[in-house]
């Protein structure tokens, strides 16, 4: 199976709303990530971890991540 | 009047903590998870599980109301877990913080304070586990077989009297205690141990608030709701009404010995 029938494989219609809640998580977690002044440990490293570890990221980010006070 | 203002103050805040937003989404993720991996595992199995050659797999497609409930299940474990570390700051950070004590200073009540910290993360709470559900209601139905939507109606109704249960273990946690990882931690502690008691003592106590997740499950295969759902459903409410009175006794107790 080469990598474009596996794109073909895939069922669009049923990936497409958990991308884009995906990508929605992703792009609220940095966007709140910018206007946070002191977040829970160092910026850059907070940006890793939301745009490498999927779906997790961005709410270790909004859990931990915002200080609690 | 009063009770209003810090309702209102409370819900502006989880809407600049973009709470609205991702805790809805984090819901969905966790009820659709379960019915998408459950249909397409056997395409996953033949492209990517690396069997050998001719390997013959035969997975019996659940019947629908039971894929419906590991939504339930799913959101029992992780979504439990978020909504118990998104509420372990709720009153103790503020205590820690001192602003309880700004807020506390004014004509406010302490029983209009934890009530309305209390309405507001329910709420959330409510809403995120409905629309999730709804996900997983919808998902279901497209892929494995119809569900009467009158059961998606009666089993989160129910399923939202469990959640009201856990709000209520971790507000009380939070008048307890000033640090909020300790609050998480118990809160996590405290819901383990409950279902521990549950599951010894079930055959003598049959109404235990845990309970009410077999009850569900059972309804959403039958279709009827049973006296035993009723109590426990009822049962779990006074329960959690006993464990808001405590909550605002203990908060009363610790700000004035502060």
């Amino acid at each position: 199976m080469n990598i474009q029938e596996i794109f073909q494989a895939v069922p669009w219609v049923i990936i497409a709303p958990i991308l884009l809640i995906e990508s929605i998580l992703l792009i609220v977690a940095l966007i709140d990530l910018a206007r946070n002044d002191s977040p829970n440990g160092p910026k850059w490293l907070w940006v890793l971890i939301i745009i490498l570890m999927n779906i997790i990221g961005p709410i270790l980010y909004f859990i931990i991540g915002r200080r609690q006070d | 009047m009063q009770w209003i203002t810090i309702f209102q103050k409370e819900l502006l805040e989880n809407a600049r903590n973009f709470k609205w937003i991702w805790v809805p989404l984090v819901f969905i993720l966790l009820s659709v998870m379960d019915p998408l991996t459950t249909y397409y595992m056997p395409v996953l199995l033949d492209n990517f599980g690396n069997l050998p050659e001719g390997a013959q797999i035969n997975i019996p497609t659940p019947p629908p109301p039971e894929v419906f409930w590991m939504s339930f299940s799913q959101l029992n474990v992780l979504g439990i877990l978020v909504v118990l570390l998104m509420s372990m700051g709720l009153i103790s950070a503020e205590r820690k913080s001192g602003v309880s004590e700004m807020v506390l200073v004014k004509p406010v009540s302490y029983t209009s304070y934890v009530t309305a910290k209390f309405v507001s993360t329910l709420l959330l709470t409510l809403i995120s586990a409905f629309i999730g559900l709804l996900a997983s209601w919808y998902y279901v139905n497209l892929l494995f077989g119809e569900i009467p939507f009158s059961y998606y109606i009666g089993s989160v109704s129910f399923y939202s009297v469990w959640l009201m249960f856990i709000v209520s273990i971790s507000i009380i946690l939070n008048t307890a205690f000033r640090t909020p990882g300790l609050v998480g931690f118990l809160s996590i502690a405290a819901l383990l141990l409950a279902s521990a008691i549950n599951s010894v003592f079930k055959t003598r106590i049959e109404w235990l608030p845990p309970q009410i997740n077999a009850y569900i499950k059972g309804y959403l295969s039958t279709g009827s709701i049973t006296d035993d759902l009723w109590i426990t459903a009822f049962l779990t409410i006074g329960v959690t009404v006993i464990l808001l009175v405590a909550s605002v006794f203990i908060l009363r107790k610790k700000e004035l010995a502060a």
